[in-house]
């Protein structure tokens, strides 16, 4: 097995054994036997196999806090993630949450479909398979129906996007044939299947033309920016989130909002604050917007804390407490609506808000959403 | 070539349906050898992952089946069932595979012919459909 | 007061020592499954149409399976004995039997695993006779290759079988009825003269309910007094009933077997623990008040029926009415209730009779949408009333009657004013009538009891859009609800007719008694189960369960501080875990498809078990190296 491949590759032999990983971990903090030091200790030990074999492999959400931590720079993230590919190709796998309906959905986009998933777009929208932008959509229209319970609004995400890429000049192509863009399968050991979802991503927006891609997912965006490169080559295409695009915009003086009163806060995904490293453009964008008055969590930016759940495996009881503690610290900033630029942070903390008492709940929200309002009146 | 033959996984709930197919045997009503029938203990216990997982490993048609309404042996395990497989529908309509692949009906214990009866229809409403596209390219766990 | 008499002092309720205690759980897997498969030939019935020979073969190709046998009846003796021999001579830890079908056969190959020390639940049937043979008589082939498909799914399966273990439980031989009016009295009396003690817990002082406070029963006008006084004595007498009077149940706790409700007494002005094995609610229904309706509230001479049956059981009615109206349906069959109050009706042709028997003189109207009075004596009723002179005048509810005028003279016999009139409008004649009234009389339907709904919550049983008591099924369960050992009777569940009360209170006490006359109950081993530390504490899963079976406990974590980022240290969180009652649970599975982290797991039907049902349906023989035999 390729446990010291693993190993080099992360740098996990430089691990000093100083614990800031473990005292930096979110889940640590709520699961007092999870620790990502001793996980690499043992791996670097010679004790794969049983890392292996731990249901705790499956817990880690990958938010990267421990690596922008960690003093010899180890990329845990990255070694969960290749222990994990390991650990799938010897049949073992996380606890699907939701009964893995999501992996099904996923793996459905790996074989021969011909989907039709654009019933969102409504006819106020200008959409042209001309266009040099793509918006890449994700899974926005399988969470409206998987999420309904919870009222997610996903797709109110998108024609948001739309409707603020048309205001900023830009008509973009919207496909059918995209395929989810498989981060969360890599992040659960399924690298075949990732494999082939980006090499469909690549060949079927290759195929349109399209010489941008435009974003409104973080952990999409992240997928196609830090992933698809190393699984499948560079890409043909230029990569950008939308909020970045549209802070371009603003200021080039061509978009600007109407107001939108009330305090407001924003969750930085980790996929943006750590991985990406984009902090600052939906940030400009909130407060481009008049009334609005934007106050920052304590932990912000690459300090933001995680949303508690990632890839849709092992959600818990611990995820939980991250997320009500997530949900705490956006109560003390006095707001009651958190943006985000992740609709999967979206849905798991409206999950976690859903079971707070009323004084207690927090909104939940998309940046696009919310700008979406902004230049509707 | 052999004619296209259909393979339709058929969920059953233990004390409606799956007892009105043995009817349809102990009757000896004869119907298609297409089906492959999995015993629940209700149809409310067919997750919208069962569907999805048997399409995708090629089933041509799924086949949901319970008491009839207000019959449930769980009381409103069928109501269940009918919204889970209408988000199954919902799915698989964004999926682009064709929703005729998949039906939820009532049967009771006494509708041994009513079975028989549905596994044929539904076998030739496959067959029109034809196989499951998502058997070309499979792979994956 | 009723209740002083009450032995309840002398009287602590024993607890009965009753005990969950868990079957022995027989050998379970070992480390890798070693599955033996025995393929049943039915005589002909298999072995006719399909290539049993080519099933043992492909059969023993397949994963896990260390052996596959035919035999002429697996069921037989001899069968039967193979299976145990097997699983002792091959150590056998999962068994699957190809033959007929699970529902008649599937216990008597359980007990055979039992007996050779194989937990039942690792047992796993193939139906290849009633939905394959039997139905593909005419194509051995294909019905050969879907029963080779058939027995691939069937040990996939029993490769993930688990041991289950049944619970038993004791059950505490007494009955909790909660209500003491006709119907709660009554369930309480049948169960004690069956031997089994009772504790009659009433909200009111005094024993009775609704059928207290009237004055004589329709149709054949029986004393209510008598009634409810014969019944009271009876109740008094019985020594195997305790009775609780101005006590309301104020918790519940536990389920079928042992229910502990804390019954909070303002008579001892202290909360008592009743245990119990079964609780029947008897709680009733009352006359709905229309204040505001047709002057009701501020006009004295507007009364609902119950104010009239109160007033003519103690005479205090002015002995020269001229003229009654009454008005039927108010606030019922509209938006205030949608239902019909099924007993006003008749409660309004008895008291017209009354009246015009009293008085002949006296006008009796009444002012009706529609009559329900089915059956074979209640018709016979109304062409009575109509005999003796009362007159029925239909109105509807788009013109309801109108009150104009001043008051009536009952309400103040000194005043002599102008009487009140009714007007209303009459479809057949076309034209509106005033209808002078002494008296205007309401008829109301019945309504819950204020508290059922929060008794409702707290014994986790559910209540319909009005609020009554919502029986498992309408036809095959009326008197129980969907969680065991709760019943129900009388008009907690919907207006009843005294006769119709009482026969449920009968029906009720005969179905607690199934429980309470066995020793000990057992759980099936399918049930689901918990994993806790996956567990979120939303609720989904009560939401979806029919049975109550599902509660939500407090457990505690150490966590570290975790609104503080740079402190150091523990402190303790309260999370909601969610736990299943195995005497409660039925096993459909429910919870297990809404629970968002899988730490709900429907024992027997896991995902994980009905995927590779899934997957070796699908599967390409050759994909699975599976030896084809003939085919």
């Amino acid at each position: 097995m390729n446990y010291q491949m693993i190993i080099e590759r992360t740098r996990a032999y430089l691990c000093l054994d100083c614990g800031k990983c473990t005292g930096s971990c979110p889940l640590a903090r709520v699961d007092l036997d999870y620790s990502p030091r001793r996980i690499v200790e043992r791996v670097v030990a010679g004790e794969a196999e049983a890392v292996m074999a731990s249901p705790q492999l499956w817990s880690c959400m990958t938010c990267g806090m421990c690596s922008a931590r960690c003093p010899s720079n180890v990329d845990f993230a990255r070694f969960i993630i290749e222990m994990r590919a390991e650990a799938f190709g010897l049949g073992e796998r996380g606890i699907y949450a939701h009964n893995g309906i999501l992996q099904e959905i996923m793996r459905i986009q790996t074989l021969e479909v011909h989907q039709d998933r654009r019933g969102w777009l409504t006819d106020d929208m200008r959409v042209s398979e001309e266009s040099d932008t793509l918006y890449f959509v994700g899974c926005l229209p399988f969470f409206d129906v998987v999420f309904a319970d919870l009222d997610v609004e996903a797709t109110e995400i998108a024609r948001s996007a739309v409707r603020l890429l048309n205001r900023a000049g830009i008509v973009p192509h919207v496909s059918n044939d995209e395929r989810c863009c498989g981060a969360d399968l890599l992040l659960a050991g399924d690298v075949d299947s990732f494999r082939r979802l980006a090499e469909l991503n690549v060949e079927a927006i290759t195929r349109s033309g399209a010489k941008q891609v435009v974003f409104t997912c973080a952990e999409c965006y992240n997928a196609f920016r830090t992933d698809y490169p190393e699984y499948v080559g560079a890409l043909p295409f230029e990569v950008t989130h939308l909020t970045e695009l549209l802070a371009g915009h603003m200021n080039s003086g061509d978009l600007a909002f109407e107001p939108v009163p009330g305090t407001v806060t924003y969750h930085d995904p980790c996929r943006m604050a750590r991985y990406l490293k984009v902090h600052e453009p939906p940030r400009q964008l909130i407060n481009a917007v008049p009334q609005a008055h934007f106050v920052e969590m304590e932990d912000n930016r690459e300090r933001s804390m995680c949303c508690g759940s990632t890839a849709w495996v092992n959600c818990s009881g611990c995820s939980k407490l991250i997320q009500r503690e997530k949900l705490a610290q956006a109560r003390d900033t006095g707001s009651r609506l958190m943006l985000t630029t992740c609709p999967k942070c979206q849905i798991h903390l409206r999950c976690a808000s859903r079971d707070l008492a009323p004084e207690e709940k927090v909104r939940v929200e998309d940046v696009t959403s919310w700008l979406g309002r902004a230049i509707q009146g | 070539m052999e004619p296209f033959e259909p393979t339709i996984l058929t969920f059953a709930c233990n004390w409606c349906s799956y007892a009105g197919a043995d009817l349809a045997g102990v009757s000896r009503i004869q119907y298609p050898p297409t089906t492959r029938v999995i015993r629940v203990m209700c149809s409310g216990r067919v997750s919208p992952v069962f569907i999805l997982e048997a399409l995708r490993h090629g089933a041509d048609g799924v086949l949901v089946t319970g008491c009839h309404p207000g019959d449930c042996h769980y009381l409103s395990g069928n109501e269940k069932a009918v919204q889970n497989v209408e988000m199954a529908r919902s799915l698989i309509q964004l999926l682009g595979i064709d929703p005729g692949r998949l039906r939820l009906e009532w049967i009771s214990a006494a509708e041994g012919s009513r079975f028989a009866q549905l596994v044929t229809e539904f076998t030739d409403q496959i067959r029109e459909l034809g196989a499951n596209p998502l058997r070309n390219g499979h792979m994956g766990p | 007061m009723d209740g002083f008499e009450s032995r309840r002092p002398q009287r602590i309720p024993q607890r009965r020592p009753w005990s969950i205690t868990q079957q022995q759980t027989a050998r379970g897997p070992g480390d890798d499954p070693r599955i033996g498969v025995f393929i049943c030939h039915c005589g002909h019935n298999i072995a006719g149409y399909l290539d049993v020979a080519a099933l043992v073969a492909s059969a023993r190709s397949l994963p896990f399976v260390v052996l596959a046998q035919d035999s002429l009846f697996t069921c037989s003796d001899a069968g039967l004995n193979q299976i145990r021999t097997a699983i002792a001579e091959h150590g056998l830890n999962r068994v699957v039997v190809a033959s007929c079908t699970p529902r008649t056969h599937e216990p008597l190959f359980q007990s055979a695993c039992d007996e050779a020390g194989l937990n039942r639940y690792l047992f796993e049937f193939v139906n290849i006779r009633d939905q394959c043979s039997w139905v593909h008589m005419e194509d051995g082939e294909r019905a050969t290759r879907k029963a080779r498909d058939l027995i691939r799914m069937g040990v996939a399966r029993a490769a993930l079988l688990q041991p289950l273990t049944e619970t038993e439980l004791a059950i505490q031989p007494a009955a909790a009825v909660i209500g003491g009016g006709m119907a709660g009295m009554t369930a309480a009396g049948s169960l004690a003269r069956r031997g089994f003690s009772v504790t009659l817990i009433e909200r009111e002082p005094a024993l009775g309910g609704s059928v207290r406070h009237l004055d004589t029963l329709y149709p054949n006008r029986t004393s209510a007094r008598k009634l409810v006084e014969a019944q009271v004595a009876a109740v008094r007498a019985e020594p195997q009933i305790e009775v609780l009077t101005s006590a309301e149940v104020t918790a519940v706790r536990g389920s079928i077997g042992h229910f502990e409700l804390e019954v909070e007494s303002r008579q001892y002005r202290m909360k008592l623990p009743v245990q119990a094995g079964v609780v029947v609610v008897a709680t009733g229904a009352e006359e709905w008040k229309p204040a505001g309706m047709y002057g009701y509230g501020h006009n004295p001479a507007v009364i609902t029926q119950q104010e009239l049956e109160e007033r003519l059981s103690t005479g205090d009615l002015p002995p020269d009415l001229r003229s009654v109206v009454m008005i039927q349906c108010v606030g019922a069959r509209d938006a205030h209730h949608p239902y019909c109050g099924r007993t006003c009706c008749l409660v309004a042709m008895k008291n017209a009779m009354i009246l015009k028997e009293g008085n002949p003189a006296c006008q009796v109207h009444v002012l009706y949408r529609d009559i329900e009075v089915y059956g074979t004596h209640f018709e016979d009723y109304y062409a009575q009333a109509r005999e003796l002179g009362v007159v029925f005048t239909r109105y509807t509810p788009d013109r309801p009657p109108e009150v104009v005028g001043d008051q009536g003279r009952a309400g103040d016999k000194q005043t002599p004013v102008p009487p009140g009139r009714v007007l209303v409008y009459d479809e057949l004649l076309g034209a509106t009538l005033a209808i002078p009234y002494d008296l205007l009389v309401l008829s109301t339907p019945m309504v819950p009891r204020p508290g059922a709904r929060e008794l409702a919550q707290m014994l986790k049983v559910p209540v319909d859009e009005h609020g009554f008591f919502l029986e498992a099924h309408v036809k095959l369960r009326p008197l129980d609800f969907a969680t065991d050992g709760i019943y129900l009777c009388g008009s907690a569940h919907w207006p009843a007719h005294l006769d119709e009360a009482i026969g449920q209170a009968l029906g009720a006490a005969a179905r607690a008694a199934t429980v309470l006359s066995k020793e000990q109950i057992r759980s099936s081993g399918i049930v689901s189960r918990v994993e806790e530390s996956l567990c979120r504490g939303c609720e989904r899963c009560a939401t979806a369960c029919e049975y109550g079976a599902i509660e939500f406990v407090d457990v505690t974590r150490s966590v570290e501080f975790l609104h503080r980022p740079m402190a150091r240290g523990l402190e303790t969180v309260h999370v909601k875990v969610a736990r299943v009652n195995p005497m409660l649970c039925k096993g459909c599975g429910a919870c297990a498809v809404v629970c968002p982290t899988s730490a709900m797991v429907a024992s027997h039907f896991t995902g994980e078990q009905v995927a590779a049902m899934i997957r070796a349906a699908l599967q390409a023989p050759a994909a699975m190296g599976e030896d084809h035999g003939t085919l």
